[in-house]
Formats: structure tokens, sequence, C-alpha cells
């Protein structure tokens, strides 16, 4: 056990605090500075090797390790999950490096990193709320060529954004686009939310938390400052819907969170558990309390 | 300068390193006038035609519309958002090839709806009725408004090209070799469909092309280009059947008659 704990020490000298070294922080911390002036805006930064692969948050964590200082709490979520694989292993890694304070209640946490979801606990003013983003750019299926779509960016033309909802309703009478829903960010950039379900889409609107986007394949980091207008694109016969399973959660049957789909049995038995594990514990625990 | 004009380009020259693509072309199109730009393969009539609708920067010369405010703008020196919005709001661009001009992944109705979103329709249902319109004027199957243009003829995803364009109601519409590589008949249909609507609505129109029997059909008038130069320019009638420039009479001459 002594013996452990030594060698873990040893780890943590041999990494610079939160594994990246200061000068890259800083240029970090540099392009996300700007990102938060411009809402919305996607702005290049020089992205690192990390020690995974590319699809693994790798442009999360590093805004993440740019933004830790010691006495922060650390909470990473996969799909709303605290115990899946990239959580674990993204946790660990921080645990590592920085030997920061680590949590799984959302309300207790100073930044979370995040993978495909928004907690359901209400986000507070001074937590930072950092997203893994694989495609920063929500018209990449749209318009092939970055030049182009980064003059759309800055004229302004969203049009094809909406031949993208246009042709969604024509195939399936309602916008089909589930996840990564386009936004409107303060009334200008059209924004990728990175794939989190269209539920949560509501959630980012006028949040007190800071959200930081980190896409570490292509290279790009955006923000969304507190309190800032955030808008789903649609149509005026057919507005915007946050939508979920229409069922309770098995375990603390909750109704209002984001639920997902299991397979129970052989025979294609299903049940619904929320997706968000620190909020179903939350809930099952005022249940008891109640039932007391 | 005249007033009354919709778009003039004055002494337009573009150059490709050391070699011509057009040199000193001057041309004015009046409103719902039809002007047919001919000349042999390389002859800077593709060229001028990029050139005078923005596409292409010039090396020299100026290009003002007259937009629908009754303001000159000169496409050299304004800026280019608002080039772009006019390029999709007052101008219309028909390629060869549809394939360059449509979204080839995207359904009939969501190519033609797109100019539309564009300049800011956000109702689902109005925008999907005047798809809907534009396919029945162009004589194609309202059924199909959900189906890609793979899946179309030529002839049609020719004609699914034009209804994207003209849906905006532009003033000018620039054509590139609008019929070429569409065998005679289609070609036939569409020059028919292009006369109706640009006498129907008064649009103006400029169509490059190497055919005659097309200028001849849809010009009002014509100019004939030879290696980056205008070599005759006139009423369409007057230089088909009395050109006065050695390169006309040959090019006149060497219609084929059937």
């Amino acid at each position: 056990m002594n013996e452990m704990s030594k060698n873990e020490n040893l780890d943590i000298q041999i990494y610079n605090f939160a594994y990246l070294d200061e000068n890259t922080k800083r240029m970090i911390r540099r392009a996300l500075l700007k990102a938060l002036c411009i809402p919305g805006y996607q702005v290049p930064f020089s992205s690192r090797e990390m020690p995974m692969p590319y699809g693994w948050g790798t442009g999360g964590i590093q805004v993440t390790s740019a933004c830790l200082i010691p006495k922060d709490v650390l909470k990473v979520i996969d799909q709303g999950a605290d115990d899946t694989t990239n959580a674990v292993s993204i946790r660990k890694f921080f645990q590592k490096t920085a030997n920061v304070a680590v949590t799984e209640k959302t309300s207790d946490a100073s930044l979370i990193q995040t993978r495909h979801r928004i907690p359901e606990t209400k986000l507070k003013e001074k937590q930072i709320l950092v997203y893994q983003v694989p495609i920063p750019e929500p018209l990449r299926f749209l318009e092939p060529r970055e030049v182009e779509t980064r003059k759309m960016h800055a004229l302004s033309e969203y049009g094809l954004m909406y031949v993208k909802l246009y042709e969604d309703i024509a195939k399936h009478g309602h916008i089909e686009t589930a996840y990564a829903y386009p936004v409107k960010t303060n009334g200008n950039y059209v924004t990728d939310p990175s794939p989190i379900p269209k539920f949560d889409n509501p959630k980012m609107n006028n949040s007190p938390a800071i959200q930081l986007f980190g896409a570490g394949r292509e290279q790009r980091i955006y923000a969304i400052p507190p309190y800032t207008n955030v808008k789903s694109l649609d149509f005026e016969d057919y507005p915007f819907e946050a939508m979920k399973a229409n069922f309770k959660c098995s375990i603390c049957g909750s109704s209002d969170s984001y639920l997902d789909e299991i397979i129970v049995s052989d025979d294609g038995k299903r049940s619904y558990i929320c997706s968000d594990t620190d909020y179903c514990k939350e809930q099952t625990k005022l249940n008891s309390k109640k039932e007391d | 300068m005249k007033q009354n004009f919709l778009f003039q380009a004055s002494n337009i020259s573009k150059y490709y390193g050391q070699n011509i693509g057009c040199k000193n072309v001057s041309l004015d199109i009046n409103p719902g006038e039809v002007l047919g730009i001919v000349g042999e393969s390389g002859s800077g009539k593709s060229t001028l035609l990029n050139c005078i609708y923005g596409n292409l920067e010039v090396d020299e010369g100026d290009i003002f519309l007259n937009d629908k405010s009754k303001t000159i703008l000169n496409f050299t020196k304004i800026s280019e958002p608002k080039l772009r919005l006019i390029q999709r709001s007052d101008l219309a661009f028909v390629h060869q090839n549809p394939r360059d001009g449509l979204r080839m992944n995207i359904s009939a109705g969501g190519n033609i709806g797109e100019r539309l979103m564009a300049i800011g329709h956000r109702n689902y249902g109005e925008i999907r009725e005047i798809a809907a319109n534009w396919l029945e004027k162009v004589e194609i199957d309202v059924s199909r408004i959900d189906d890609k243009p793979s899946t179309f003829s030529g002839g049609m995803q020719q004609r699914l090209q034009i209804a994207r364009n003209l849906v905006t109601r532009p003033r000018l519409i620039f054509m590139d070799e609008p019929t070429g590589g569409l065998d005679v008949s289609v070609q036939a249909k569409i020059l028919d469909l292009l006369r109706n609507l640009v006498r129907e609505l008064g649009i103006a129109a400029v169509i490059v092309t190497h055919d005659l029997a097309v200028v001849r059909l849809l010009a009002d008038r014509i100019i004939v280009m030879q290696n980056g130069n205008v070599i005759e320019a006139g009423l369409c009638d007057q230089v088909l059947d009395d050109p006065q420039h050695k390169y006309s009479q040959l090019l006149v001459s060497s219609v084929l008659q059937v």
C-alpha cells in the first residue's frame, strides 16, 4: 500500500500539472479567451498529440487541462454517466497528472468535462462545462469546402443550414435531427452543440455556467459565455421541440430526465433508465427519503 | 451613361498570366433583353460570363448593375457580402452541367427552396408550395418533389436548375451553354421553356453558346467573340443574316443544314 502511493507520487512529478506544458496551456487559454469574446466563433488552435487516440476527447482534455487549477473539483461524464470507459479513463488521467479532487455530484463540481450530454442538475455560476467535440463545423456535411464554410459564417449565409431541416421534414414529416441540432449563438454564429441530444439544447440557452468546446482532431475551440442567448434553428410552422423517450426511468421513476433505452432480454424487452447517473442517484435518494 | 440600362460592362479585360481571357469587352443589357454571346471554343465566352457575374475578378474595367432601388452598383468596388447578396437575389447563373448548379444529394424541393431560405424564408409550408409551383412551371411532375436530382434525366436536371435559379425572381440570368450536352429534342423543349419564362417574367438574360440556332431563337442581340475580342455586335437577325466580319461569316456559313 505504502509502495503504491509512493509510485503514484512519482508519476505526478513526471508530468507538468495537468499534463500539458505551460506554454501550450497559455496558447489554449488565449484561444479560449478569443472564443469567449466572439460567442460561437470557431477559433483555430494548435492541437497537441495527447496520450490517447482522436475521438476519445482529446479536444476536451486539452481545454480542461488549460482550465484546471489545483483547487478545482472535477467531474467527467460520458453520455451522462460517470462510470463509462471514456469518463473513467479521463478522470483517472487528471487524477494522475493534476491530482485534483474528483466528484460525481454535478452540484459539487467546479469543472465538468462531458461527452454528448449536459447534466440534468441545473448548472450554476462559476462552473465550467467542457464539451468534447468530434465535428465543430455545423455546415460540414452540407458544404465540404472549409474555405467556403468560413466565408458563410463570416457573412451569416445560413440558408443551407435550413435546407438540411427542410430535407428532414420532407423525408420524415418532422425535423428528424435528434442530436447535434444546430443552434444560433448570440443571434450571430450558427454553432454545432457537439452531439448532445436535442433534449439538452434548451439548457444551453442563458446558462449561468461557462460552456467551452474543444475539437482536438479538427483543431478548433469555441465557447458560449454565461447568460448568452442560444436558439435552436427551426421553421415558423415546424418549431423546435426538445424530445425524449416518453417513459419513466425504471430505477428512480423520473419522467423529466433524458432516458437510455436498454434491451434487457433476448425477446427484445426494453427498459429505460436515466442517462445522467448522478441525477438518477439523487432522485432515488429523494424517493427513499419521501418513503421514510 | 444611359440611365435606363439594367447592366453594363465597360472595357472588361481578364488575363491568365500571358494569355488573354478576354480583352476590352463592353456590353450593355436593357431590362428584359436577351443577349447572346457566340464564338468558338476558347474564344473567351465563359471567361467573360464569369467576369460579369462576379465569379472571376477582372483585371481592368468596370461592371455596373442598376439594382431594384435604382442605385447603380459597381461590382468591382462593392464589398464581397454585398456582391454575394446580389448574386443570389438580383442575379442567377445556370451552368452547362446541371451537376455544377444543383445539390445532387438534396431533393428537388430542397434545391428550389435553397435560394428562398438564403434570402430569409422560414416557413416550410410556403417554401414547399413555391417549390411545387416551380416544378410545374418547368414541367416536372410535382410528385417528384422529394426525389433527388440524381434520379432525374439530364433534361429534367437542367429544367430543375432553371427553376432553382428563377425562384427568387432575378432580374438578370446568366446561362453558360444551357443546352449543351442534351439531345436535340430535349434541347428544343428547354429552349421553348426558357423563351416562355424569360418573356413571361420579363427577365433579362445573357446566354453563352456556340449553337447559332439557340441565339436565333432566344436572343435579341448578339456579340461574336474570337480570341478574347468582340469582333462583331448587333441585332441578332442582322448579324446572323448579314455578317460583316470574316470570322462571323465563317461561323454562319458553317452551320450544318439538315
